[in-house]
């Protein structure tokens, strides 16, 4: 396999916790970020895994964990740090409110300018947003080939194999000439829990802090609101025939399934 | 017994092959217990008193070799008690051998009068074993071993040759009866400490070292803040095995006992106690002269073990078998191996303090909170805090129903995180320390806690206790119940519920020590009630301990064994006392029930009191 | 044109998804008075772009070439940069499919150019489109705009339309060239193939029918399946239905199994435990059926019916086929 060092960035991002309470602020423009509780986005954390086996197949290499975000980003850049990765790039920025890919993407690529990475691996989409967009975009403007979905990947020979998830259970296998920026799906491997002397050794190794010149978004959100169908739970009622009716109904004009 | 002479020869050899197997057979024995006395920690000595009895109780009176087993553990006692009784005989044998009999000819013919009967009942019993091991070869024993073939042998030999030597014999023929005695004890002393018949020695002082505290782990101290140095001992401190374990290991007869009561093994996991926990680490002992070995234990074994003791209960030698924790903290701590259901475990417990990675608990805002002129803490726990079952909410309620109708103070901790149990029974022991750390800060002001359920109850006085000192007392919700019935606080009549069951909870039964608190509550209630198979310190567990409620993994029906049981019983209304238990059955029971059998309902104590409490009249 | 529909091929045919964009196109087109196109692209293209012509898409854009023969993200990105760079239209509208997702972004790099994706609803404010998506795991609706100049790109997420509303109509068809060059392309692809149905993947599935212990016996599972596949969905179960050996592992959805959030997921005779709804909560609509009427599924149940699964599924069944 390749004798060069590999160079893999992983773009981690703090998004909240599937449990969290998502408070909506006065002006309705976002959540009231204070009020949430953060976590590793949940694909990210996959695409770290695979960086991390990448580089322990081919011996050498470094795997450098880049999180976009305010301070309470560093968390998830020091967990990834504790899983292995070798250092860490923190571009500090206010993300309230931010959505852009477009935007996103330069604020890496302005940042990876002189790093010369030989794969990027994002998260398939982040669970807060669910763009999906940002590790494409910024392959695309670093001059990268690309490909998303990835279900497994295979390196070497200077290239990397992807095999893309596509519909109904259907698979393909791309082959991508390095570099490459590849988003991965959750699920192809199993993520590894940071070792106690991970987390010890995590406090020393570095994380850069770079602050971005702010750029102007071609998205924005108006307001965020909770979807108006509040469980109030329908009650359909009547003998068997009746609801039988009212449900092929609401299944077809409803739900919309039919 | 003709007054024979032996020669200086005869003497000469006999002298050698005496001290070759007395010096081998010390050589062995000692070459074990120098990797003993590697191990951590020190062999206890506190109660003496207790250990002693113990000793008595289970070595003499075979308390736990008949238990469970009850003919071959008869069996297995006809040959101990033989033993002893040919302890005398043995020595004055060799003496003879010597020239100097101990026992004067008219006093070995009187023994003879009680050795012989004994020595029958010694053919009998090992006739019976043997038959039992390679006729029937039940599989808890393992594969068919020759060394038990060469001690069954041995034993019959030795009890033939001694009677046949009390006949009126030839000199040749009575000298060649004799060396055939000799040449098997002197074998025997050389087959012992090489098999698993050194429990012969080992076994009274295993059980005479047992620790007393259920279950046995070391505690783990982490120390984030603590130098790289003292990480590293830590870390090397959790390979290695006190010397507790390590003498577990060579005294290890195989049974298999800990196999028949493991409901991992039961519902067709993998696990196998006996080797997995205490036998596959005997070589590695043996081989590497030191301890530092608990790194080889089979890890898919280690991840399906509930931790419920029960192995350790049954352990006619006074073995403490279960090795899930040494393992599973290797994996967390030092590989970073974790099963994915448990890694969002870990992170819910750490971001949020609680299992589910909630932020709020219906529950806890509708009880009182907790202030220091309370008589007690009511510890919720997360499955009650979050609903992991909806219908044990009820429970809690019933519960501090009873205490209102009692006129007892409770109120809940506001920040009451998890106590840490799957944390701490799965491995991830940062995550139990910031837990615990956490909770003994909340419970500073606290004298008395009550909780309803066992796993809580356990870690907030018995395992943080391991850590730092404990300034409160915990109780069980079904002590305090119990209590209040004897007391006269609150006053129950026997409701009809048709037959009564009751699961003993094994975190309460064994590692509580607590069987008769729930029964004294539930037959104040119920008029029909009976004991399930396997009940009190023989409880089988349900399946849901050991952080195996978060379990993904579905082959293998660990978690539906107990509820078989249940059903088969016949029972109309299972009770329980742990929140784990009543969710288990909740979940097993329909399925399983056959069809045209109702349903068996499933109550927790709490429950069964509260609906038949006597109201005492307002006043 | 003003709005350009990109459609994509599903064997020959026009994608679902695709279909459902023209209905969002249609709807955009004729609040703000627009004009659409819809383009149609690969190395032999005839029958899709037939198909486009018999609906109201304005115009046909047909482009061919070679290197459009397999699927590529660097081809297709291309393709339509450059389709979008002749033709100036200010909203480009996808449906949200996985080839989508591969490519589209390229071209909104390669044109530094918005793309809002995975869209349930546009409505139009004062002359202006604001599109509407899920956000915060599906918790929370955002409106987003496009800021600046156009071109937009868009996509809607699968059901945001329904494809049965395509109106018909009659559109020319022309020949667009693109320059595509065997240097741009710097993938390989080998043929798309199936796994074996080892496992269930019920994550992807958008409509789940999934059985608890009120189906009763395992005699009665076979009920439940054909509602399933009357429906076009998969079959599921809860934990219970599991360990009693009516269904294999592969169908549990719960906290010791699957987790999904499909467009509909119909709960028979599941009380709705804890360990159950962490794993479907997050379903755009549920619909139970539960005899008990104090079960906790109702809590979270879009839709509920009080009643006998057993009497209800067979019905069911027959009134959809």
């Amino acid at each position: 396999m390749g004798f060069y060092t590999m160079k893999i960035a992983v773009l981690v991002k703090q998004v909240p916790g599937t449990e969290s309470p998502l408070p909506i602020q006065s002006n309705q423009n976002w959540v009231d970020e204070g009020a949430v509780a953060y976590v590793m986005n949940e694909s990210d954390n996959y695409a770290l895994e695979e960086a991390l086996q990448i580089r322990e197949a081919n011996d050498e290499g470094e795997v450098v964990a880049v999180s976009l975000g305010p301070d309470r980003s560093q968390k998830v850049i020091r967990e990834a740090l504790a899983k292995g990765a070798d250092r860490g790039i923190h571009i500090q920025l206010d993300t309230a409110g931010m959505i852009d890919p477009l935007v996103t993407a330069s604020y890496f690529a302005d940042t990876f300018k002189d790093e010369n990475f030989d794969l990027i691996f994002t998260g398939l989409q982040s669970d807060d947003l669910g763009m999906g967009q940002t590790g494409i975009i910024l392959g695309e403007l670093l001059g990268m080939s690309t490909a998303s979905m990835a279900m497994a990947t295979e390196v070497g020979g200077g290239k990397i194999k992807v095999k893309r998830e596509l519909e109904a259970g259907w698979f393909q296998w791309v082959s991508l000439s390095l570099p490459a920026s590849v988003s991965i799906q959750s699920g192809l491997n199993v993520p590894r829990y940071p070792s106690l002397k991970g987390i010890m050794g995590a406090k020393k190794k570095e994380i850069k802090v770079v602050t971005p010149s702010v750029a102007n978004q071609s998205q924005s959100v108006e307001k965020v609101y909770v979807p108006q169908s509040d469980k109030q739970t329908v009650m359909i009622e009547g003998s068997v025939e009746q609801i039988v009716g009212k449900l092929v109904e609401t299944f077809r004009n409803e739900i919309k399934v039919l | 017994m003709p007054d024979f002479q032996f020669s200086n020869i005869e003497k000469i050899i006999l002298t050698l092959g005496t001290i070759g197997c007395l010096g081998s057979f010390g050589y062995e024995v000692w070459r074990r217990f120098k990797i003993v006395l590697k191990g951590r920690e020190s062999l206890p000595f506190d109660r003496l008193g207790v250990r002693c009895w113990r000793v008595i109780r289970e070595v003499l009176f075979h308390e736990k070799v008949m238990g469970g087993r009850f003919w071959p553990g008869l069996m297995h006692g006809l040959v101990f008690w033989g033993f002893l009784v040919f302890g005398l005989i043995t020595i004055d044998h060799f003496a003879t051998g010597f020239g100097v009999p101990l026992l004067s000819e008219s006093l070995h013919h009187a023994y003879s009068y009680f050795g012989i009967p004994f020595a029958i009942l010694v053919l009998i019993g090992i006739i019976a074993l043997a038959y039992r091991r390679f006729m029937i070869r039940p599989a808890p024993l393992g594969k068919t071993s020759p060394t038990s073939g060469f001690v069954a042998l041995f034993i019959a030999v030795l009890m033939l040759t001694y009677i046949y030597g009390e006949f009126d014999l030839s000199p040749m023929v009575w000298k060649i009866n004799w060396w055939l005695h000799t040449s098997v004890i002197l074998a025997f002393l050389w087959l012992v400490p090489r098999s698993k018949h050194l429990h012969l020695v080992l076994a009274p002082v295993n059980i005479f070292f047992r620790p007393f505290e259920q279950p046995y782990h070391t505690a783990v101290n982490i120390d984030l803040e603590g130098s790289e140095d003292e990480l590293d001992s830590t870390l090397v401190d959790l390979t290695r095995m006190t010397k507790n374990q390590v003498l577990d290991v060579f005294s290890c007869v195989e049974c298999g006992r800990c196999i028949d009561v493991c409901p991992a093994n039961r519902g067709g996991g993998i696990l196998d106690p006996k080797n997995h926990f205490i036998l596959d680490l005997r070589q590695p002992l043996l081989d590497q002269g030191n301890v530092d070995v608990l790194g080889t234990i089979n890890v898919e074994a280690g991840w399906e073990c509930t931790t419920c003791q029960a192995c350790t209960e049954v352990c006619p030698v006074g073995n403490y078998v279960e090795k899930s924790d040494e393992i599973r903290r290797l994996e967390v701590l030092v590989e970073g191996k974790v099963p994915q259901e448990y890694q969002k475990l870990f992170m819910n417990l750490q971001e949020s303090g609680n299992t589910e990675g909630h932020a709020s608990s219906p529950l806890a805002d509708r009880l009182p909170s907790y202030t220091p002129d309370m008589e007690y803490v009511l510890w919720l726990g997360c499955f009650a805090r979050y609903g992991l079952d909806p219908n044990f909410t009820k429970s809690v309620e019933n519960f501090t129903k009873i205490l209102e109708v009692a006129g007892v103070s409770y109120g809940v901790l506001e920040n009451e995180h998890c106590s840490g149990d799957p944390a701490n029974r799965l491995g991830d022991k940062l995550t139990y320390t910031m837990l615990r750390e956490h909770n003994m800060e909340q419970l500073a002001h606290a004298k008395k806690v009550v909780t309803l359920c066992p796993h809580c109850a356990l870690n907030l006085e018995k395992e943080y206790g391991k850590y730092a000192e404990v300034t409160y007392r915990v109780f069980h919700h079904t002590q305090v119940i119990e209590q209040l019935i004897t007391e006269g606080r609150i006053k129950v009549k026997k409701g009809s519920e048709g037959k009564v069951t009751y699961h003993d909870p094994c975190n309460l039964s064994r590692m509580l020590d607590e069987v008769d608190a729930p029964r004294t509550a539930i037959q104040a209630s119920v008029d029909d009630f009976f004991e399930l198979e396997e009940s009190g310190r023989n409880t089988l567990c349900c399946g849901a301990g050991g952080g195996l409620w978060w379990k993904k993994e579905t082959k293998g029906r660990t978690h539906l064994v107990r509820a078989e049981q249940v059903v088969a019983s016949g029972a109309d209304t299972v009770v329980t006392g742990c929140n784990f238990c009543f969710g288990m059955m909740n979940q097993g029971l329909k399925p399983l029930t056959p069809e045209g059998q109702t349903e068996i309902q499933v109550k927790d104590v709490a429950d069964i009191v509260a609906e038949n409490l006597v109201k005492i009249p307002s006043v | 044109m003003d709005i350009l529909i990109v459609l994509e091929d599903s064997n020959g045919k026009i994608h679902r998804m695709g279909l459902e964009s023209i209905v969002g196109a249609q709807k955009m087109a004729e609040e703000l008075g627009l004009s659409i196109g819809a383009l149609v692209m690969g190395a032999n293209v005839d029958l899709l772009a037939e198909e486009a012509s018999g609906l109201n898409v304005g115009e046909v854009l047909k482009v061919e070439n070679e290197l459009l023969s397999t699927y590529s993200a660097d081809g297709y990105a291309e393709t339509v940069k450059q389709v979008i760079e002749q033709e100036n239209p200010t909203y480009v509208i996808f449906g949200h499919t996985y080839q989508v997702r591969d490519y589209a972004p390229k071209v909104s790099a390669k044109l530094m150019k918005p793309f809002i994706v995975d869209n349930v609803s546009v409505t139009t404010n004062g002359g202006n489109s604001v599109f509407t998506k899920l956000m915060f795991n599906g918790k929370l609706f955002s409106d987003v705009t496009p800021t600046g100049d156009g071109p937009y790109l868009i996509s809607f997420q699968s059901a945001a339309f329904s494809s049965e509303k395509a109106d018909v109509g009659s559109a020319p068809v022309r020949d667009c060239t693109v320059n595509l060059d065997v240097s741009m392309i710097r993938t390989e692809s080998e043929e798309p193939f199936q796994e074996e149905a080892g496992g269930i993947d019920l994550t992807s599935a958008d409509i789940i029918v999934s059985v608890g212990r009120g189906i009763g016996k395992e005699g009665n599972i076979p009920l439940a399946k054909e509602l399933a596949q009357a429906l076009g969905g998969e079959l599921a179960s809860s934990r219970p239905v599991v360990d009693a050996g009516w269904l294999p592992a592969a169908h549990q959805i719960g906290s010791s199994g699957q987790s999904v959030s499909p467009k509909m997921y119909l709960a028979l005779g599941i009380s709705g435990a804890i360990q159950h709804v962490v794993g479907m909560k997050g379903s755009k609509n549920i619909v139970a059926i539960n005899k008990d009427p104090e079960a906790p599924i109702f809590e979270i149940a879009d839709y509920g019916v009080v009643g006998d699964v057993l009497e209800i599924i067979p019905k069911l069944t027959e009134g959809i086929q």
